[in-house]
């Protein structure tokens, strides 16, 4: 018997799990914990991509996937897939935010101020080497300010709006299940607003970064002047069976917005996501600024960066490469040896006399 | 009544790991694939516990058709034994409870990356083909909503234009495997990366053939009795790739499709693609009573 091999596989299966895990050692709720408050913007990223809030999930996936994130996402993706749709939020404002960072690189000052909040943007990347040397980081505690700014902060663009220097988009009416959702009907082209914004919204950060950063460079038309980036606390407002509307809690969001002078007036790019993700959100609010009208199979255009930052999808696809693919090769051979023997035989059978 | 009488239980996860909302999806945009056979249907495929690429849009087809009686086969490149076959196999099993076997003639389901069994498939038996790219259009339109157009007014003139220029250029069609076939006289279709080998045996075949890509998005179908042709001209026939003298050093069997394995010594020999055909080749000529089902080819010629 030469051919009993199916086991083999199966086995073969098994013991690579087991050595990717071993490395890992024990997963415990103690590991869960440390990687959820460590490592927040981590956490947020990848809640961000799968686009399934829930810190201590997120922790889990990242746990188990030894950090690989793709893989992370993976996991929360497969199980996000697999819960039913309890009820939906009610939407969310920019003035109804509770804001923690709101800046603008349009004006000096805007309505509300600048709000710094937490940033890294001004510290000197430098190692704390020290702590490796058996030293503890103390980070030194924040001086809360005399005059705390205002949780609340209208909108840089309403602003504009009101002084003519922008339209707004027209508000959309669709509401409830009627919200087109990209993880239950097909992405078509042109895509459906809800649909890009959604998209961009769960987009591999890497990918949107790549994308628009090409745009930022040079391949895009529009060049982008944040108008407004802001990080904040939405919260979730949800109606019960009964009627009572509620706050099942707050999620951490991003947002950017930023415009372009077309004409005598701006036009806007916009990006949301859920967790805290300033480069993801700036990127991808500068392609959604640079979309409209751009070439097809440019990177600006909608279906193709939409297509292509689709981290799950992307990834997957280039990880496939490693199955076999003897088949298809073997396939191509014989049409590649085919024309080498008809090119051989051509040039040894003299031309035929006229 | 109570909220009880009205609710099921509550299960970490549903029967054939898909939600009864994503498979109402599947069948439906199914059913409209047979409709239109050929014609590619946009489906949400959700996410399951697979990476893309790997698979996922023939698991979701499965998941959707199978019940606890589905006798399931899956094959990789056409072998049951290969990992990610043994891995679906695996999944398919775990999350519905359906018997697996490894013989085409048992099986009511087969899940199949990139080959189509050599044994005739019946009435009764539906093949689900993994699909990496649903669109045969894209070497000459890569942009989806472009080539969604071409469809839709049957514009397959750039297809047939780079045939041309391969004849011209190489002498030959030089496509290798997921060669661009006319289904029923109207669409387009890729029928999967399976080789040139494995095409005609779509053409009017008594089973189902359900094509679906997960990372595209994409259900396709081929009906029973249905024309599947090549796109070929008049003057150039269709071939198949020349395997039909080729023996298997394993089993013996003649005229199928081979897999090539190179020699240390600079030559190769050659082992049968689908390696349940070669398994029972072997327990036949060691005196067991083996059922080998009519197979397409016969002799290396496709039976007409």
């Amino acid at each position: 018997m030469a051919y009993v091999a199916t086991r083999g596989g199966e086995r073969a299966i098994e013991q690579s799990q087991r050595l990717f895990r071993e490395a890992m050692g024990d997963i415990s709720a103690d590991r869960i914990q440390e990687i959820r408050d460590a490592m927040p913007y981590l956490i947020d990223r990848v809640m961000g991509e799968a686009s399934l809030y829930d810190e201590d999930l997120a922790a889990l996936a990242l746990a188990q996937a030894g950090g690989e994130l793709y893989e992370a996402i993976l996991l929360l993706r497969a199980w996000r897939t697999t819960q039913p749709r309890l009820a939906l939020a009610a939407p969310v404002t920019q003035e109804s935010l509770f804001t923690h960072r709101r800046i603008s690189a349009a004006f000096k000052d805007i309505p509300g101020g600048q709000v710094l909040g937490p940033t890294l943007d001004y510290a000197h990347r430098i190692l704390a080497t020290e702590v490796l040397s058996g030293d503890t980081y103390v980070p030194t505690p924040v001086d809360p300010a005399e005059k705390p700014a205002p949780a609340q902060q209208p909108s840089v663009a309403a602003w504009q709006a009101e002084n003519g220097l922008l339209t707004l988009p027209q508000a959309d009416a669709v509401q409830g299940n009627d919200i087109p959702d990209v993880t239950r009907e097909p992405l078509l082209f042109p895509a459906k607003r809800a649909h890009t914004l959604q998209s961009l919204a769960r987009a591999e950060t890497g990918g949107v970064l790549a994308l628009g950063y090409a745009a930022q460079r040079g391949y895009g038309q529009a060049h982008p002047t944040v108008n407004e980036l802001r990080l904040a606390e939405a919260e979730v407002v949800v109606t019960h069976p009964r009627g009572t509307r509620f706050s099942a809690g707050r999620v951490k969001v991003s947002q950017a917005e930023v415009v372009n002078k077309k004409g005598e007036q701006l036009e806007l790019g916009f990006a949301a996501t859920m967790g805290w993700n300033e480069v993801k959100v700036i990127a991808a609010a500068t392609l959604d600024l640079n979309s409209d009208g751009a070439p097809k199979g440019s990177a600006t255009e909608e279906e193709f960066f939409l297509y292509h930052t689709e981290g799950v999808e992307s990834s997957g696809f280039c990880i496939h490469f490693k199955l076999p693919h003897y088949v298809t090769f073997q396939s191509s051979l014989d049409a590649m040896r085919d024309a080498k023997a008809k090119k051989a035989a051509k040039a040894t059978t003299p031309e035929p006399a006229e | 009544m109570s909220l009880k009488s009205l609710t099921k239980d509550w299960e970490p996860m549903s029967y054939g790991f898909l939600d009864a909302s994503a498979k109402r999806e599947i069948r439906r945009k199914t059913l409209k694939a047979i409709a239109v056979p050929g014609c590619q249907m946009p489906y949400a495929s959700r996410e399951v516990p697979m990476a893309r690429g790997w698979g996922t849009g023939g698991l979701q087809v499965s998941c959707t058709l199978i019940n606890p009686k589905t006798t399931v086969k899956v094959i990789d490149q056409g072998a049951d034994d290969s990992v990610n076959a043994a891995s679906i196999r695996r999944f398919l099993a775990r999350v519905s409870g359906a018997p697996t076997t490894t013989d085409t003639l048992k099986a009511d389901l087969i899940q199949s990356r990139h080959r189509i069994p050599e044994e005739v498939l019946r009435e009764d038996q539906i093949l689900v083909l993994q699909v990496p790219n649903p669109e045969p259009l894209r070497p000459v339109q890569p942009n989806m909503s472009i080539a969604r157009q071409m469809h839709a007014d049957a514009d397959y003139g750039r297809m047939w234009l780079q045939l041309y220029e391969q004849i011209v250029r190489s002498g030959r069609v030089m496509q290798g495997a997921s060669y661009p076939s006319l289904v029923h006289g109207r669409f387009v279709m890729t029928p999967s990366p399976i080789p040139r080998w494995d095409v005609p045996k779509m053409h009017m075949a008594k089973h189902l053939t359900i094509l679906s890509a997960g990372r595209e998005k994409r259900i396709h179908a081929v009906p029973p009795f249905t024309r599947v042709e090549p796109l070929v001209f008049d003057d150039v026939p269709y071939r198949v790739e020349e395997h039909g003298d080729l023996t298997c050093t394993r089993s013996g069997a003649k005229g199928y499709f081979m897999n090539e394995i190179p020699q240390p010594d600079g030559t190769s020999t050659y082992e049968v693609s689908d390696s349940e055909l070669g398994v029972k080749t072997i327990r036949s000529s060691e005196g067991e009573t083996i059922d080998i089902g009519q197979t397409w080819y016969q002799n290396g010629e496709m039976a007409q």
